[in-house]
């Protein structure tokens, strides 16, 4: 009965493990995406401005 | 010009958020406390509720992945493109869930951590099948180019799906023949079984929403570079 246990709580610990991970990655790409965003944005600006 | 990505307040995602963390945690009540133990297996039965619907979560996230690929090669609208690519990386969560769960009931019940039968087989190719879909995507810069490549691999993924469904009714496997539908379930277990496989669909639709906007935001991201590109 414990030996099973320790096999359910780690199916399922690793399943929110895995989920858990995945989410933090779409987050942390997010992030990522915002500040090279930001940063092309405003080169965009500054080359606009130098062409006139 | 570059396609922005919507500054509209989202309503829906927080909503989703919350629904689905309410009824992932009731279903786990539901599976470690209130669904009686099964008979032969004992207590490591209780695997199976997580251990099916992340199949079947995963199936459905592919399926509208490939139809969503099909859409775009007949219209080729990106957005179509950032669906496909969205459901195919989270129903490739939900796949390793389903594989890393069978492991974990494997060892105590059969004594091996992998059976190398049909179902198990077809299973992993899925979930190889869709790990080379987003190789794929990293190593075609063309965006346009890119999205037809994947989505001929996504339409080709869905194949499998039928073949992991039927394999323990085609083949003689390790895995047992189908119960769901045959009366071979409990009400009460059957009945976990339908409230998890709901918990599931609703934290994948979640999942899908918040992959999308990463989508939608590569996208601008690759529109104002090739503008700074053009220009410089």
């Amino acid at each position: 009965m414990e030996e099973n246990l320790k096999w359910l709580w780690y199916a399922f610990g690793a399943a929110w493990v895995i989920h858990i991970l995945y989410v933090a990655t779409i987050a942390s790409r997010a992030k990522d995406l915002r500040g090279q965003l930001d940063n092309l944005k405003s080169l965009l600006k500054d080359q606009q401005e130098k062409a006139g | 010009m570059t396609e922005a990505v919507s500054t509209k307040p989202d309503k829906l995602t927080p909503v989703l958020a919350v629904a689905s963390a309410t009824l992932v945690v009731a279903s786990l009540y539901l599976i470690f406390v209130w669904v009686p133990t099964e008979n032969s297996m004992g207590i490591v039965q209780r695997i199976f509720y997580f251990h099916v619907p992340s199949a079947a979560t995963s199936w459905v996230a592919f399926i509208i992945g490939g139809v969503a690929a099909i859409r775009y090669l007949a219209i080729r609208d990106g957005r179509l493109d950032d669906l496909s690519v969205s459901c195919n990386e989270v129903g490739l969560v939900f796949c390793i869930v389903n594989l890393v769960t069978g492991v974990f009931w494997a060892k105590p019940i059969w004594g091996i951590w992998w059976a190398w039968d049909a179902r198990g087989q077809s299973a992993m190719l899925l979930a190889v099948i869709y790990i080379g879909y987003l190789i794929l995507r990293q190593s075609v810069d063309e965006p346009s180019q890119r999205a037809v490549v994947c989505a001929v691999v996504s339409i080709c993924g869905m194949i499998d799906i039928p073949i992991i469904y039927m394999a323990n009714r085609w083949w003689r496997t390790q895995h047992p023949a189908p119960v769901i539908g045959g009366g071979g379930v409990d009400a009460r277990m059957g009945m976990v079984l339908a409230f998890t496989m709901v918990a599931l669909l609703v934290l994948l639709w979640y999942l899908v929403r918040q992959r999308r906007k990463l989508a939608e935001l590569q996208r601008e991201t690759e529109g104002v570079r090739r503008m700074v590109h053009a220009l410089g």
